[in-house]
């Protein structure tokens, strides 16, 4: 969901201080708010975001990388990591979330030469394969993120009601 | 929303900037409210029933009953405030829009004043007339009648070409084309330079998608005015009829084509591809051409659409950026970059239709 773990907890924290706190006339309510405040601390100091997703769109980018690398022969692309980039011991969240997102940055990059008119001039054909690759490719990790996103829940979110309907004027 | 900042900023190029308190006091509100409203009707007011009406992310909007000797008026106030996610604001475009279509086939609440500057308040504000009505949520599924939907929204398609019948250059929306650039292509500039921003999360498909609909943007039928956010949530209904269009901050020239994509994104119709879940896309097209005289082009449109989800990732991002970054603790901010993945996704799909 959010970038950063412990800045998404705080948030929670925040907002249950802030607005859910004051407006609770309820000592039994109240109890329940800071207890579950007090769990949030303790997930802050013992959580994070699951590595596993996380690693599965790393590994899907360096197929990719290998995938456009076999593809593009001796056209001149922008630069490729070497891959796999992940071996021998796993390495912690931010250093994944830190790869996953320099990759996305490179897979851009090859997305913008591809369909632009630099390698089109050169070998058109290989450089629409490379672009369809490169989207498939790019919306498969979406899925990958699509997979750890809750069911949405914008009617409640936007306008604060249970069962949604028409709002007053 | 990022347009009518962008565009708040021309209008500090000549309105010198007073100094002002940070943040929106509903106390200190009402006591400046009373005060202007006492100015300017030369009659002393006291501003009774006041209370926010909705806690969004851009304008704050009050509803109040101005009371004075002659008489109890039923008002809106709507403020710009400083720490908005768009600030800061332009009141212009909203001003223009319900002075120039008032009396026109384009329902909109009456303007009884604005100050860029603040005046007494402090932040960009106007005030309106209250109208009576219900706003429809546009994520929720409605328990209305079929026939009335339909009913309403065969307006709503109707106003919409009422607004993209009108000749701009005879309104004050004339003041707001800019520069020899198109407007679209600065609009598009714009969101690009949202979205690479260096703290905001690089998604490859958006970078690589603004470029293509800069490089491909349509050229007009006609340049009309365009409402900019114009869709099932935006109006107040009441018995069975439309009457007031709201929420005009993203008012400018433009392609009429984006407003009528806008409108029809699944997002606003409670994820359904009919307008208002009941009326199919080729009826609303037609109905929208033959009460416009405007020919609907495929290709326009399905640009438009792609461009619908590209400025509503941009949008997402604002708010991302504005939990993460600058440390705005409301959840709803945090939990926009969820929808970023099925949004990305979206885009992709609409670009390859409209390529």
């Amino acid at each position: 969901m959010s970038a950063s773990f412990e800045r998404l907890i705080d948030g929670i924290i925040d907002a249950l201080q802030s607005h859910v706190v004051p407006n609770s006339r309820d000592d039994f309510v109240r109890g329940q708010v800071f207890s579950a405040i007090y769990a949030l601390n303790g997930l802050k100091l013992g959580a994070d975001w699951k590595v596993a997703p996380l690693l599965e769109q790393v590994h899907l980018q360096d197929e990719t990388f290998a995938a456009v690398r076999r593809l593009a022969g001796s056209l001149t692309y922008p630069e490729i990591p070497a891959t796999p980039r992940t071996q021998g011991d796993m390495p912690d969240v931010a250093t994944i979330e830190a790869l996953r997102d320099d990759g996305d940055r490179r897979l851009g990059q090859l997305l913008l030469w591809a369909s632009g008119e630099g390698a089109r001039a050169v070998n058109g054909d290989v450089a629409t394969e490379i672009e369809h690759l490169l989207r498939r490719a790019i919306c498969d990790q979406l899925k990958i993120e699509l997979a750890t996103t809750p069911k949405s829940m914008l009617q409640q979110i936007a306008g604060g009601e249970r069962d949604g309907g028409a709002a007053p004027g | 929303m990022l347009e009518a900042a962008k565009r708040s900023d021309d209008v500090r190029d000549v309105v010198p900037e007073p100094a002002r308190p940070v943040v929106v006091n509903d106390d200190a509100v009402r006591t400046a409210l009373a005060q202007h409203l006492s100015r300017i009707s030369g009659s002393r007011t006291e501003i009774v029933s006041y209370g926010r009406k909705s806690s969004g992310f851009s304008w704050i909007t009050y509803a109040f009953v101005a009371r004075s000797a002659e008489g109890d008026r039923k008002l809106i106030l709507r403020v710009g405030p400083p720490n908005g996610l768009f600030a800061p604001y332009s009141v212009l475009p909203q001003v223009y829009a319900l002075q120039a279509l008032h009396g026109s086939d384009v329902p909109v609440p009456a303007l009884v004043s604005s100050e860029q500057d603040g005046a007494e308040i402090g932040f960009p504000f106007f005030i309106c007339a209250h109208v009576e009505g219900d706003v429809p949520a546009p994520w929720a599924a409605s328990e209305l009648d079929p026939d009335h939907k339909r009913a309403i929204a065969r307006q709503f398609v109707e106003i919409l070409a009422s607004l993209h019948r009108i000749d701009p250059g005879a309104t004050p929306f004339a003041s707001l084309q800019q520069g020899e650039q198109r407007a679209e292509l600065r609009a598009i500039s714009g969101w690009r330079a949202s979205l690479a921003r260096p703290t905001a999360r690089y998604y490859p498909l958006l970078d690589w998608g603004g470029r293509w609909l800069h490089d491909n943007c349509p050229q007009l039928p006609r340049r009309t005015i365009v409402h900019g956010d114009y869709r099932i949530g935006n109006f107040i209904e009441h018995e069975r009829k439309i009457t007031a269009i709201l929420d005009w901050e993203l008012t400018h020239l433009g392609d009429p084509h984006e407003d009528l994509a806008w409108a029809m994104m699944p997002t606003f119709n409670a994820r359904s591809r009919k307008l208002y879940g009941v009326l199919e896309r080729a009826e609303v097209i037609d109905l929208y051409q033959r009460a416009s005289g405007i020919a609907v082009s495929d290709k326009s449109l399905a640009f438009y659409e792609a461009y619908a989800l590209y400025q509503a990732a941009a949008i997402q991002m604002c708010a991302v950026r504005a939990f993460e970054v600058d440390r705005f603790n409301d959840m709803r901010l945090a939990v926009m970059a969820s929808q970023m993945p099925s949004i990305v996704r979206a885009f992709e799909r609409a670009l390859e239709a409209a390529a």
